[in-house]
């Protein structure tokens, strides 16, 4: 058969597309603060709250 | 991540005492059913994570784990229930042992307790489908594409990136939703400030143009710009606290004919006919049983979805882990989809009512502002009414269940009380009877009323910018985190599919060699089909066998942990995975795990032993690397066929005068070991279709094979002109021919006093010869150096050597050419 391709293994799949999404909002422009507290929520803290998530997108902001 | 030197196992499930060694290679438990291979399964699973799914989880009712976890005759001391593993961890080169009991099943005792070990097994622990059974296997390839996208999402630990997906969505979502209402607040607040400007459209040349004008009246300098800051009234003296404030009188009558006007847009027939619609859409609704029902339990369960934050349910309390809660709930959800689309559609019709209440119940509280200003006051009782009931109705429609009530806000709405239109008449006259302001008031007045409504419009523009700011953000980051895990969960698919495909072609390559298969991931499913040859793309279990599907469940799982472990798959337990693939399939499965996984340790349970052969002569484990469990008691637990223990039981039933047990166990022990013999020799026998060879049919074949063997060895000897290994091979030749001899075995057929059949009328004194006869036969074919039986090599075409699992027994067969 063919061999199979060697892959690197993907022990944290989640971790994997935190860190594509945080690079892709970074190529769109996403401000620096945004980018950092949601890799602080996301891959630092593992917090998947809304509650959480909603602080990282508006610190502090008063939702409408 | 680790691999398995040795199982202890005491007191659990149906095993009493067991050791198993291992030695970190791949290994094979083999029995008939009920003979304790899946409690060496089990026993591993909780060892390494603490859990056994077979006795936990969805289906599985009253049993649990530590109830039904301890031997039967233990289940009141779960202490004694334990595992004890010891395991090596090849990327820190450490040996460690990991032991648990089932009075604690989460706390493991781990030696050494160091922290690079501890994590190690904590990755292991969160993995625990290195354990695959038939059951689950079949899961990744029969269930509904819902149901399967969860057991991949599973197995690759997607549970997180979905959950920040729907968070991420409904973040964005409920940004959106507020831009609606601000909408019209914007507009509602600039209809006001365009009723006390007196002009048709917010340019800003027009308001400072009639700005300049009134502070021209009152003798203001004229504002030049109008910026974020300015006042309309900037440098207008505040009037003094006692003096009582005054109605404005122009801007209370424009405000008035304004609330008339939206009050003749509720009683216009458009309105009425779309109210009509309404209430026609929702009583269809509140007709359908199932769909009120539905939309109170999806109410329920969005309501459980936004209080479920800490480790229990909300409801009830029960402990669950936040993770799987919400996938639970989710999942509930999403059975309820269509269910959601009629809401959405009701609440898309509702919105434009809920806009015009909104703007009657603030025209009606400005009104009841004027009221409260008059001489004597007018009450205005009913705008007030007016005003609560439109707050009301704006959380009702807002609500929508239960529907009848909502139903019945609809038609209220039509209801505009007379006392209501009284009640502005009223208003009306006195605002007119006022008398006319002097044009300083007037100026003062217009002024005043203006900033008011412009500060106003000010703030909810803020409010509307910085909401369409968090909503543009909100909606950027979800959808940027969408297409995102969407390209690497493609990604991990697609490489996925590709590997099943090479996998499952390889085992099927004789008529299946161009076998594809797509994973089709959407909107939370995971669609699954295969080809079938060359027609066209079905799901699995649309044409392809049992058997079949078996191969491709065990194909997609191994894809999948090649993708999520890589170099760290290093051990996998496969319990009874390919109970329903053939033989030939099984050899090709052998072949598969050996060229692709060659650093996997595979724990793999069977009830048949001939893959346990296949299992050996393809390499995959080892001489030793195996248990054939051949009996279970509920005393005792599994009985293997150890040489050691079957030849004590042999003399225990012996020297009990049970010559019959005695008889019968030596009898199936020489079955199982001469059909190992006559495979390891390659010996002919006399082919049995349904595979149950007896005895008499299996141990003369080995012994002329043995003897023609040496011969053949010797000729080749012969050819190569090595004296000392032809004498050699004579001497081995002449002492097998003694064993063979003394057993009398050659004589099988002819000789009814060693035909088993006779053993039993053997008195104890009579059998013990018999016995050590066959003992010593068996050695006969075993290396002297490490005890296990010599074989044949290759398994096919011409023979060309004798061999040993050690290497030391190395016998030439093939003569010297010419």
């Amino acid at each position: 058969m063919t061999t199979l391709p060697k892959v690197q293994g993907l022990s944290d799949v989640p971790a994997l597309v935190f860190e594509t999404f945080l690079e892709a909002l970074r190529q769109a422009g996403g401000a620096d603060d945004l980018i950092i507290r949601l890799r602080k929520a996301l891959l630092e803290e593992k917090k998947f709250t809304e509650r959480a998530l909603k602080n990282a997108v508006f610190p502090e902001e008063l939702l409408p | 991540m680790i691999r398995v030197e040795s199982i202890t196992i005491s007191e659990f499930r149906g095993i009493r005492d067991l050791t198993l060694d291992f030695n970190e290679k791949s290994f094979a438990v083999c029995g008939p059913n009920g003979t304790g291979k899946s409690g060496v399964v089990d026993a591993l699973e909780f060892a390494l994570t603490g859990n056994v799914s077979r006795l936990s989880g969805e289906g599985r009712g009253e049993v649990s784990l530590k109830q039904h976890g301890p031997h039967v005759d233990r289940r009141d001391d779960p202490d004694s229930a334990r595992v004890k593993l010891r395991i090596k961890i090849p990327s820190l080169g450490e040996t460690a042992t990991i032991e648990r009991s089932l009075k604690n099943p989460g706390a493991a005792q781990v030696t050494p307790a160091e922290p690079s070990i501890i994590e190690v097994l904590r990755q292991v622990e969160a993995h625990p489908e290195i354990v695959l059974s038939r059951r689950e296997l079949i899961r990744y390839v029969l269930a509904t594409p819902g149901k399967r996208a969860e057991e991949v999402q599973a197995l690759l630990h997607l549970e997180q990136v979905e959950q920040v997906r729907g968070i991420l969505q409904k973040i964005a979502n409920a940004c959106e939703k507020k831009i609606g209402l601000l909408s019209e607040a914007v507009k509602q607040a600039t209809d006001n400030l365009l009723r006390a400007l007196e002009i048709s459209g917010l340019a800003k040349e027009k308001v400072l143009a009639v700005t300049n004008a009134q502070r021209a009246t009152l003798g203001l300098p004229a504002l030049i710009d109008l910026a974020e800051t300015t006042s309309l009234k900037d440098g207008m003296a505040t009037p003094a606290p006692a003096q009582p404030q005054r109605i404005p009188k122009v801007q209370a009558i424009a405000d008035i004919r304004g609330t008339l006007e939206t009050l003749a847009d509720i009683d216009s027939k458009d309105t009425a006919r779309h109210i009509a619609e309404v209430i026609s859409d929702l009583t269809a609704l509140a007709e359908d049983p199932v769909i009120k029902k539905s939309m109170k339990r999806e109410a329920f369960f969005m309501s459980g979805l936004e209080l479920a934050e800490a480790g229990t349910c909300p409801f009830c309390d029960i402990p669950w882990e936040l993770d799987k809660l919400k996938m639970h709930i989710k999942a509930k959800l999403d059975h309820l989809k269509e269910v959601s689309i009629k809401r959405e559609a009701a609440e898309k019709k509702l919105a434009p009512l809920i806009i015009v209440l909104r703007k009657v119940k603030a025209s009606m509280d400005t009104l009841a502002g004027y009221g409260a200003l008059t001489t004597p006051h007018l009450a205005m009782k009913t705008a007030h009414e007016c005003s609560t009931f439109c707050r009301k109705a704006v959380e009702r429609l807002t609500a929508l269940l239960p529907f009848n009530e909502t139903i019945t806000a609809l038609e209220n709405i039509l209801k505009i009380p007379q006392t209501v239109l009284d009640a502005i008449k009223e208003l009306e006259q006195v605002v007119a009877a006022l008398p006319e302001p002097t044009k300083l008031d007037a100026a003062r007045d217009w002024l005043v009323v203006a900033q008011e409504r412009l500060e106003t419009w000010r703030d909810v523009m803020r409010k509307n910018k910085t909401a369409r700011e968090q909503a543009q953000r909100a909606r950027q980051v979800s959808d940027i985190y969408a297409a995102s895990s969407d390209k690497v969960l493609a990604g991990i698919y697609a490489s996925v599919e590709n590997d099943f495909s090479l996998l499952y072609s390889f085992l099927n390559r004789e008529d299946e060699e161009k076998f594809r298969a797509k994973l089709i991931p959407s909107l939370g499913k995971l669609g699954f089909d295969v080809d079938f040859y060359g027609r066209g793309f079905f799901p699995p279990g649309a044409y392809h066998s049992e058997g079949h599907q078996d191969s491709m469940g065990v194909c997609l799982y191994l894809a999948l942990m090649k993708h999520l472990q890589g170099e760290n798959f290093t051990l996998a337990v496969l319990d009874d995975v390919l109970m329903s693939v053939d033989t030939g399939h099984r050899r090709e499965f052998c072949s598969l795990l050996k060229e692709e996984f060659p650093n996997t340790q595979f724990i793999i349970t069977t009830h048949d032993p001939v893959w346990l052969r296949h299992l050996k002569t393809e390499g995959i484990i080892g001489g030793k690397s195996a248990v054939h469990f051949r009996k279970w008691s509920v005393d005792h637990g599994p009985t293997r066929w150890d040489a050691r223990d079957v030849w004590g039981e042999i003399e225990d039933y012996r020297k009990e005068n049970d010559v019959r047990a005695a008889a019968s166990l030596l009898r199936y022990y020489l079955e199982y070991e001469f059909a190992e013999l006559c495979q390891r020799l390659r010996a002919e026998v006399e082919y049995r279709g349904d595979g149950q060879y007896q005895v008499g049919e299996l141990l003369p074949p080995a012994i002329v094979r043995m003897r023609t063997l040496y011969r053949q060895a010797k000729d080749a000897a012969n050819s190569w002109n090595q004296k000392e290994i032809i004498e050699q091979l004579g001497t081995r030749e002449a002492e097998f021919a003694k064993l063979a001899m003394a057993s009398k075995a050659e004589q099988w057929q002819v000789n009814v006093a060693i035909h088993y059949n006779s053993w039993d009328n053997l008195g104890k004194e009579d059998f013990a010869p018999v016995a050590k006869a066959f003992q010593d036969l068996l050695r006969a074919f075993m290396c002297v150096d490490c005890g296990e039986y010599l074989r044949v090599s290759p398994e096919r075409n011409a023979a060309e050597s004798i061999r040993c699992e050690c290497g030391k027994t190395m016998v030439n067969l093939r003569r010297k050419s010419g």
